[in-house]
């Protein structure tokens, strides 16, 4: 395949920017993986360090109650050499995991599943950006390179999830299983994007294959993927049973922490204050409403914007970044990259400014009163969990602005005469 | 949501068009009275102390009698140390600590900063609590010369004393570890980095004898001869690094004591005579807020102060009848409150602005003007990005002129509003197309070139700081046309081009200031008002163009506006600016300069950033629109 050269200097600029940053400050990368905004308790770098210093002195690297990562992190980690004399071949992975998630990204744009899906094709197709632009716009920000640069264990995670669309928006169902299983196997979280996806790759088959080929029916299709994705996750949990030793303490540690929510490290979320504040009692009763809240979108959403599942994709991302245990500013840099897929829409988001404008400022404001809590010690953690509520409110904003876009800019096929108008809800 | 989407459909109201200037000049101007009332009785409170814990001035101070005499022994042996080596003097300072039976060890330090050598030793002693468990220490701070380079005779020999004198109380619960630091600023930061190893091994030698957590740190700068000074007040210092302030309370107890039990008057940023009316208390809070706007080292209390040691220097001024004894009495009373602390110091406020010993106003009340002269730069922001997006041509006055000859017939909306009709030509409630990328590379790179300056003056040495001064002023002035002229050549700006350039540069210059306002008011407030010109500039840009080509005078006016706004822009530079206030305030460019570069490499300081990444990018990108305006070659 030969590679042309916009994309060649996308990637060889990207490149060559985490590269630099990395070599020129060493100290950056060690600074921000200490950033609660970046790292989280379940994907943070130093956790994956100690887990992996006592993976390799043949101790359970779940005994400590630090490490929270999947198990076969461990093997890919201690095969690269040694991160204090070394640190180049770990920056080249973490280079390279954000070259390929632009590079899934690039192809999922060229499939054009934003504008036009199989039942919808937008009037506004004319306006997206060209695959690179979208590339680059997932390169350059600056909240991606601040992951990448902090090294948490979220950009695997993302990689599949990026992965795992584009397998499905090009019908391509097996390699599309396996993004989404590992996906699911990391982060827990991912396996809620199933039912979208599944739409999006039996509406891509179907239109596929054309009538010639008899499509296979939704049922025989649902069946087979669910089991394909069970077999999956099943494989990838028996491989991390035989490499802990035969143990499965590694459930508890990794998918009990997402679920239950032990440790309440501040992040970006609205959980950690939640249920710091909260009396032991509520606590259950309290992290089913929240699980049960984040999973409800997927229902609603797939059932709503049937025609568009590579939105509904996109919104969960969004929704995600928001509402997970653990989310961080990776989440937000992987919805934006998506959101960015849906450029013909923004013209018609009502508060693009504001709202953007909104997420700027908490995102200066969020370390300055990080810092005056935690280290100047004049303020306290309400100075924090404002601006995190500051965050959160712009983001599901943006969320609800764009699903409107959407949604207006399919009511404009069904009514050309109401373009331009002002639509009023009643 | 229906009532944000009836606000969003003022942006098509005329008059709202046209207000956005004003509210900003309405912002920046009730910013400014904002601050100038603050000194009223109204508006400014009392002090108080908070923490009951701390008593001060409740117990009985024992310093007399004797000990006068051992402070004069050891005053004059501390004058024959002045001439001494480092190595010697730290060895017999040392020596009297050991004879006090007190643990002591030595650290040295050595800093490179703007090509100088900043070099010293540290002595300090740790006393052992008789009733503490070693969790927790307060320290007193005596450095071997103060902030002008004085020897600091009677303050050492006090400090000497009172290790002396504390050995033999049984009521200390908490460790006291005497500091006699080799200067007042490099010293006591090499200290207190290395107590919490947060030193480099390289330049700071590593403390091999330490205590528990700090609670509090007093410093005493006393520099009376071997014979002796009355001294009439206490000056207090309290300002840290970074326009960080130690809690109130700290400064509340020296206060209580020194003139409710002692009966010595205190005054603060150098307000030797304070009578108490508006415009010394006015005077003072902006001394304060100049203070810490530069957020420099002030005493050597300031390197503890973002470690979360509250500490403040005890200094004497002027002439009078209080002797060394009174002041001696006041460190032990305070001693006594800090020792009766039962957790850290965080009942009172962290951020306050003094107007006089006893009066304060606390964040709350203040906050707002700095955050207004910030909301200004926002507003502008919104108000030309709203104008971006209108479209090219406004409204023709008048009667339309007939296009129906040439069979287009103009789009037209019926509006319905409270009843009425009205048929508006469809494109001027259209928004147009934002062309973003050129306006937001600029910006982007416009705020990376700051590093460049800021790197250049953190390296350069003392002795080429003046020469780099000059340069980098010759190039910022040159800069903005230059690259205006780049902007002209490389294709021509459009109107929309220039509005977004500023919209963006006033957004990222309203988001910093108002988080760095939570950080640093005072610094906030002075860049914010330094730069609230620049939220006026778009307006010497001509609005819009009516279809036709307007007749040239037309557009003389506004050119000669803009060039007056050029000249107005490049004084109000950081660079001029910092020269005018240096000239003005007789201090040479390159002193300030040299005490940013050590501050910078000694003690963290952050103002330069906040000058070259903020404050510079922002009045570049000013200059650049006003140039373009001036040049007038704007497309539709």
């Amino acid at each position: 395949m030969a590679i042309d050269r916009r994309k060649a200097v996308l990637y060889g600029s990207a490149a060559a920017i985490r590269l630099f940053l990395f070599t020129v400050f060493p100290s950056l990368p060690d600074l921000l993986t200490g950033r609660v905004e970046i790292s989280t308790p379940v994907t943070s770098f130093k956790r994956l360090q100690e887990g992996l210093f006592l993976y390799t002195h043949n101790v359970s690297p779940y005994d400590g109650g630090v490490f929270h990562q999947a198990p076969l992190l461990l093997p890919l980690f201690s095969l690269l050499p040694d991160l204090k004399q070394y640190p180049f071949a770990t920056n080249v992975l973490y280079t390279a995991v954000d070259l390929l998630c632009a590079n899934a990204l690039m192809e999922l744009a060229q499939t054009g599943q934003a504008t036009s899906s199989r039942y919808f094709t937008s009037p506004r197709k004319r306006m997206t950006w060209s695959a690179v632009s979208i590339g680059a716009s997932f390169l350059f920000n600056p909240f991606t390179i601040l992951t990448c640069l902090a090294r948490p264990t979220s950009v695997f995670t993302n990689l599949f999830i990026t992965l795992a669309t584009t397998k499905a928006a090009q019908g391509a169902t097996s390699t599309y299983i396996i993004a989404l299983s590992f996906a699911s196997y990391l982060s827990l979280y991912p396996v809620l994007l199933f039912p979208p996806l599944a739409i999006l790759c039996y509406d891509r088959q179907a239109s596929l294959t054309t009538k010639t080929d008899r499509s296979s029916s939704p049922i025989t299709f649902t069946i087979t993927h669910v089991s394909a994705l069970a077999a999956g996750i099943g494989a990838l949990l028996y491989l991390s049973y035989f490499l802990t030793g035969f143990s499965w303490e590694f459930i508890p540690s990794t998918y009990g922490v997402q679920l239950l929510l032990p440790d309440l490290t501040p992040n970006v979320g609205l959980w950690w204050y939640f249920f710091t504040e909260m009396f032991d009692s509520f606590r259950e009763f309290f992290l089913g409403v929240f699980w049960l809240h984040m999973a409800s979108y997927v229902g609603g959403l797939s059932f709503r914007l049937r025609n568009q599942p590579l939105f509904v994709v996109t919104t969960l991302l969004g929704i995600f970044a928001v509402y997970q245990p653990y989310p961080s500013i990776s989440d937000t840099s992987l919805y934006f990259a998506f959101l960015a897929l849906y450029r013909h829409i923004i013209p018609l988001m009502r508060y693009s400014f504001f709202l953007v404008a909104a997420l700027l400022y908490a995102s200066f404001l969020g370390p300055a009163f990080y810092y005056l809590w935690v280290y100047a010690g004049s303020g306290n953690a309400n100075f924090f969990y404002a601006i995190t509520l500051v965050w959160s409110l712009g983001l599901s904003f943006i969320v609800a602005d764009s699903l409107y876009a959407v949604l207006r800019d399919e009511w404009e096929v069904e009514r050309p005469e109401m373009r331009g108008k002002e639509a009023r809800q009643i | 949501m229906s009532l944000v989407a009836r606000l969003l459909a003022l942006r098509n109201d005329p008059r709202a068009q046209k207000a956005p200037p004003f509210l900003s000049a309405l912002c920046v101007i009730v910013g400014v009275v904002w601050l100038l009332i603050l000194p009223l009785n109204e508006y400014s409170r009392q002090t108080y102390v908070s923490e009951n814990a701390l008593l001060p001035g409740q117990v009985h101070t024992y310093f007399g009698g004797s000990e006068h005499n051992i402070f004069r022994a050891y005053r004059q042996e501390v004058a024959a140390l002045g001439d001494k080596t480092d190595e010697e003097r730290t060895e017999k300072l040392a020596e009297f600590f050991k004879t006090c039976g007190l643990r002591v060890a030595r650290q040295t330090y050595r800093y490179t900063a703007a090509g100088k050598n900043i070099t010293g030793q540290n002595v300090y002693a740790v006393l052992q609590g008789p009733r503490a468990d070693a969790t927790e220490a307060v320290v007193l701070i005596g450095a071997w010369r103060n902030m002008d380079h004085v020897l600091n005779q009677s303050g050492v020999a006090l400090v000497l004393t009172m290790a002396r004198y504390f050995k033999r109380w049984s009521l200390w619960s908490k460790d006291i570890i005497f500091l006699i630091a080799g200067d007042s600023t490099a010293g006591p930061q090499a200290w207190v980095d290395a107590y919490h190893d947060a030193h480099s091994p390289t330049t700071v030698e590593s403390l091999t004898l330490k205590s528990g957590a700090l609670q509090g740190a007093v410093a005493v700068d006393y520099p009376a001869g071997t014979w002796g000074h009355r001294f009439d007040k206490l000056h207090i210092i309290y300002d840290g690094i970074n326009g960080q302030l130690s809690n109130l309370d700290l400064f509340n107890t020296a206060v209580s004591i020194a003139s409710g039990q002692m009966g010595i008057g205190c005054t603060l940023q150098r307000m030797w005579k304070h009578d108490d009316t508006y415009q010394e208390r006015l005077e003072t809070m902006l001394r304060g807020m100049l203070s810490q706007g530069l957020g420099h080292a002030s005493g050597p209390h300031s390197s503890f102060i973002p470690y979360h040691v509250d500490a403040i220097t005890l200094q004497t001024i002027g002439d009078g009848w209080q002797d060394e004894m009174s002041l001696g009495r006041t460190v032990e009373s305070m001693f006594r409150s800090l020792n009766n602390l039962l957790e850290h110091l965080h009942q009172s406020f962290f951020f306050y602005l003094l107007m006089q010993a006893n009066r304060f106003v606390s964040i709350g009340t203040y906050l707002p003007s700095a955050m207004l002269v910030a909301v200004n730069f926002t507003i502008t922001s919104i108000a030309l990005w709203v104008q971006s997006g209108r479209p090219k041509q406004s409204t023709k006055v008048g009667i339309p002129e007939p296009k129906e000859k040439k069979g287009v017939k103009e789009d037209l909306t019926v509006l319905k509003q409270d009843g009425m009709v009205a048929l508006v030509p469809t494109e001027t409630l259209e928004v147009t197309e934002r062309q973003l990328f050129l306006p937001l590379t600029f910006v982007c790179a416009v705020h990376f070139l700051g590093l460049i300056p800021l790197y250049v003056f953190n390296n350069t040495f003392e002795s080429s700081l003046t020469s780099t001064f000059t340069v980098s002023t010759t190039i910022t002035l040159i800069l903005p046309p230059l690259s205006s002229l780049f902007f002209t050549t490389l294709r021509t700006p459009t109107r929309q081009d220039v509005t977004l350039l500023s919209c963006f540069s006033l957004l990222l210059l309203g988001m910093f200031l108002s988080a760095l306002a939570t950080l640093n008011f005072s610094l906030a407030f002075l860049v914010g008002l330094a730069t609230a010109p620049l939220s006026f500039v778009h307006l010497c840009i001509p609005m819009s163009t009516n279809g036709t080509s307007p007749p040239s005078s037309n557009r003389l006016i506004p050119r000669i506006v803009c060039v007056a706004v050029v000249f107005l822009l490049a004084a109000l530079s950081p660079l001029t600016l910092t020269f005018a206030v240096a000239w003005a305030t007789e201090v040479h460019v390159t002193e300030v300069l040299t005490a940013a570069s050590v501050g910078w490499h000694v003690h963290g300081l952050w103002t330069q950033v906040v000058v070259w990444l903020l404050w510079w990018p922002a009045w570049f990108i000013g200059s650049v629109v006003a140039w373009l305006g001036a040049t007038g070659s704007l497309q539709d």
